[in-house]
């Protein structure tokens, strides 16, 4: 039985998983925008009497300039330090008083921030919200203290985990031209180096109502939350909001590699490939056939690498691919893993490369493609349990640009992905000149005084 | 699989607790709360003697199964680990199942699996949709994996050799060394003491006839508890707990555990670790599910530090000071009494900085606290209760541990009356009467300053 692992697969596939209309579906979506430009999108979910609130901002680390890297991430946590008529921290206190949870979460792509609460409170959290769209007072004492609060943050994500360490210089390794190199928590130096100015200026550029949305799922009625949104967001004036240059990945000419050496016992690997996402790409079939090729090498028990590499060759401790099929700019194909005792880290490069290399030498079978599509006609409903995994979907995919109803699509645009254009993708994008590698390496250093195990495992 | 919310990061996490303690019990502890619109739990036992909770969730047409065990790794006895590994090879291979056609099978349906072991439990669960042509071969298979589950050799070594891998990685995690430390600190001899995975070298030694023998000891049916939400009716979830165990053994429930005992002394113990952080974990025992005093401990924790920003260990460490990203507090209640625990992390010059703010914070609170304060916390705890129970995710959940405890079916319906009723005099009192101050553990891991 596939153990905690398998709880975070499910939760992955919470939001990768698409929309299929079956009878049951209870999703009944409704779209609006305000004469300022903010757009609204509403889910009825009846089940329980219950409601979230989530406001996206179209602002993320790949929006940063040199030098200002997770200033997006910074920002997000400034938000909860007070505006014009509320104390730092009283927005909180507020949303804990009527049972609430609320919390925000920034990406690549995206800035949110979300209030779960019972139906009657929709209103109270939508004029809080609303209030910080444009109120936000950052007061000097309160952002170097958020600042140091911000480092910790880094310290505990980063800096003490070497594999995340290696995903950090990997992703900057893979995009050279393009700021998806940047961490979404930002380099430590430019932490440091922020001022309170500019994350006002930050604050001032993007929170805007045009270039917002605002989406809510639950026990409501479109036209009611239409008029909340009206009343408490329809009151700003839109913004001119600044135009991003298109800072496009040059092309890749060579395979690139790079290691890393921290405090591991077992070495691991990170591999990517660019590839188109499905906002960049010029033929979005491409994009249903990657993420469908994904799918039969990473996806669930019956999934190529699992088979291969774990379970018949017996090379790898765990590893999986994955593609980010939805990002606002160009992204990567990625296959990660770790080898168990008495295997190479190389060895799995080399493992892991070959199954590449079947993609485009055998085309993948029928019953692979029944499998894929089985799997995500089932998160999808799966997926409708959540009325946060609803909405943070349809959040994601407008904030990106994307219709919000591009997971109803999904499943039918999956279906129609043939053997051949699964075998047209892997030969086109998942070559070795278009390849970054990244390994970490144990430091051979003893970083504690407890003894580890040194026998054979 | 393509991700769409890659690489989040928000604004609070609580790092550390869930890991610390059972994230099922913990989740259940932090989340608990109260009800009026309450959500009907029925519950029977099958006629192999195994108790079935039940809640009808008719509105999307999926089902979930819980299946849970006396089989957690408090009974790995000598052999630490027994319990996962065993958990892990469960439904590798079935009697008619080959591994490879098993996994075909389960993907075909679009069904998910999974395992969970923490130390009290081993657990199954299923997620399936209801469609007669998806749902009748999802549960035969799932009564397979529990009851005709064959362990093999050739994966047993496989299994093995990767567990290994994981545990030697966690050797090297500050953050984890820590939490070992502190389980191993508090309960000493007790089966609660040591990791739920084992260690490198108890995994090592163990064998596939532990797994067979523990497999044929524990998974049976007057051990189990099974938990069905979803799109069917009493008669149908009848019909499927009395068929999940249909080909298993009947067994018998194991021994009662020993309780453990509560240190008397404060102990501190620092792990030197070359990190840019001080992972810190402060605490004690508290107390075992159904004690009397726990609602009133529970209740006090939310204003402690177990309710996020507003809470007050949030608001002394890091919103006036600025020292951690995350911190938080919790009870870990369980079959015996489980920890309380202080868990955060800081770099290492203010690691000292941040154990006397703990210690003053816990201190004060346990003298007085703000009456407001209190009440609000109340409100949030009351009025939070339609969001605890708005999913068949988070339903199941609560009647699979409800089930297993053996608490009153009105569990969840008497928990806000529990709170609204409690005094500050009530709150005060319970702390003093369970938490002393003077035999607090505490383990720090890193270069603390």
């Amino acid at each position: 039985m596939n153990l905690s692992s398998s709880k975070w697969l499910t939760q992955t596939l919470l939001f990768t998983s698409v929309s299929l209309l079956s009878a049951h579906s209870m999703a009944s979506m409704t779209q609006y925008q305000l004469d300022n430009g903010m757009q609204v999108i509403v889910k009825e979910d009846h089940r329980a009497p219950v409601v979230v609130q989530q406001v996206w901002y179209k602002v993320g680390s790949t929006y940063e300039p040199v030098g200002h890297t997770g200033q997006s991430h910074m920002l997000e946590h400034m938000m909860f330090k007070g505006t014009k008529t509320l104390k730092p921290g009283e927005f909180s206190k507020i949303v804990s008083q009527l049972g609430g949870q609320e919390n925000a979460f920034t990406s690549a792509n995206y800035t949110a921030y979300y209030q779960v609460v019972g139906t009657p409170h929709l209103e109270t959290v939508m004029q809080l919200e609303s209030d910080r769209m444009r109120n936000v007072v950052i007061d000097e004492a309160e952002f170097l203290k958020e600042r140091d609060v911000v480092t910790e943050e880094r310290r505990w994500r980063l800096e003490d985990k070497p594999s995340s360490k290696l995903n950090e210089q990997f992703n900057a390794t893979a995009f050279m031209s393009s700021p998806a190199r940047n961490p979404v928590i930002g380099w430590m130096n430019d932490i440091e180096s922020y001022t309170a100015d500019d994350l006002r200026q930050w604050y001032r550029q993007w929170y805007a109502p045009n270039n917002a949305t605002l989406v809510v799922v639950g026990d409501v009625e479109p036209k009611a939350v239409l008029a909340l949104a009206k009343k408490y967001y329809g009151g700003y004036q839109p913004e001119t909001l600044p135009t991003l240059k298109p800072q496009k990945e040059i092309e890749q000419e060579g395979i690139r590699r790079i290691e890393l050496k921290g405090a591991t016992q077992v070495p691991s690997l990170q591999m990517g490939f660019h590839v188109p996402s499905l906002v960049t790409a010029e033929d979005k079939n491409e994009v249903y056939a990657l993420s469908v090729l994904s799918s039969i090498l990473s996806g669930g028990a019956s999934s190529r690498l699992q088979v291969s590499l774990v379970r018949n060759q017996k090379l790898a401790a765990g590893v999986s691919a994955s593609y980010s099929a939805t990002d606002r700019l160009s992204t990567l194909f990625e296959l990660s893993g770790a080898p168990v005792a008495g295997h190479s880290v190389s060895a799995l490069e080399e493992a892991l490369l070959a199954e590449v290399e079947k993609l485009k030498t055998q085309l993948v079978s029928q019953d692979e493609l029944e499998r894929v599509w089985a799997m995500d006609e089932a998160q999808h409903v799966y997926h409708q349990d959540s009325i946060q995994a609803q909405a943070s979907i349809i959040g994601a995919l407008v904030s990106v640009g994307l219709p919000a109803n591009t997971y109803d699509d999904w499943i039918e645009n999956l279906r129609k992905v043939t053997p051949q254009m699964v075998q047209a993708v892997a030969k086109k994008y998942l070559v070795r000149d278009n390849l970054t590698v990244a390994t970490l390496y144990p430091d051979g250093k003893d970083h504690s005084n407890i003894k580890a195990y040194t026998g054979r495992l | 699989m393509p991700s769409l919310i890659q690489q989040s990061f928000k604004a609070s996490i609580q790092p550390g607790l869930v890991k610390l303690a059972s994230s099922l019990v913990m989740g259940f502890t932090l989340l608990v709360s109260v009800a009026q619109a309450g959500i009907q739990v029925e519950t029977w036992h099958t006629q192999k003697g195994t108790k079935v909770m039940y809640v009808a969730a008719p509105q999307l047409p999926m089902l979930d199964i819980d299946v849970t065990f006396d089989a957690g790794s408090a009974r790995d006895g000598d052999k630490p680990g027994v319990a996962y590994m065993t958990t892990l090879l469960l439904g590798t291979q079935t009697k008619t199942l080959s591994e490879q056609a098993l996994a075909d099978k389960t993907d075909a349906l679009g069904i998910n699996l999974g395992g969970d072991v923490q130390r009290d439990t081993a657990s199954f669960s299923l997620r399936t949709l209801t469609r007669s042509s998806i749902l009748t071969p999802a549960l035969a298979l799932f009564s397979d994996t529990l009851t005709e589950s064959v362990m093999s050799e050739e994966v047993f070594l496989r299994e093995k050799a990767r567990v290994l891998v994981g545990l030697k990685q966690k050797q090297v995690s500050p953050e984890n060394l820590a939490n070992e430390a502190f389980w191993a600190q508090l309960y000493a001899n007790h089966p609660y003491a040591h990791p739920v995975q084992g260690t490198v070298d108890s995994v090592k030694n163990i064998t596939l006839n532990d797994l067979n023998a523990f497999y044929k000891r524990y998974m049976v049916a007057q051990n189990a508890t099974i938990s069905i939400v979803g799109n069917v009716t009493k008669a149908q979830a009848q019909t499927i707990a009395e068929q999940l165990f249909a080909k298993g053994a009947i067994g018998q429930k194991p021994e009662p555990l020993a309780a453990p005992i509560k240190s008397k002394q404060a102990v501190q113990k620092n792990i030197e670790f070359d990190s840019s952080q001080t992972y810190f974990r402060y605490g004690q025992l508290g107390v075992e599910r159904g004690h009397p005093d726990y609602y009133a401990l529970f209740l006090g924790n939310h204003l402690l530090g177990g309710s996020g920003f507003g809470s007050l260990l949030m608001a002394e460490v890091r919103e006036k000071r600025g020292l951690v990203y995350g911190i938080s507090s919790g009870f870990a209640p369980m079959r015996y009494a489980g920890p309380w625990s202080v868990a955060l992390s800081t770099k290492n010059q203010s690691a000292k900085e941040a154990q006397t703010v703990v210690e003053n914070t816990l201190k004060g609170f346990m003298q007085d606290f703000d009456a407001q304060q209190f009440e609000a916390i109340k409100d949030n705890l009351v009025g939070g209760f339609p969001l605890r129970i708005d999913s068949n995710g988070k339903i199941i959940g609560y009647i699979s541990m409800m089930g297993f405890y053996n608490l009153p079916l009105d569990y969840l319906e008497a928990f806000p009356n529990a709170m609204a009723r409690l005094t500050k005099q009530d709150v005060l009192a319970a702390w003093q009467r369970q938490i002393d101050l003077n035999a607090m553990t505490t383990v720090m891991v890193g270069k603390p300053q």
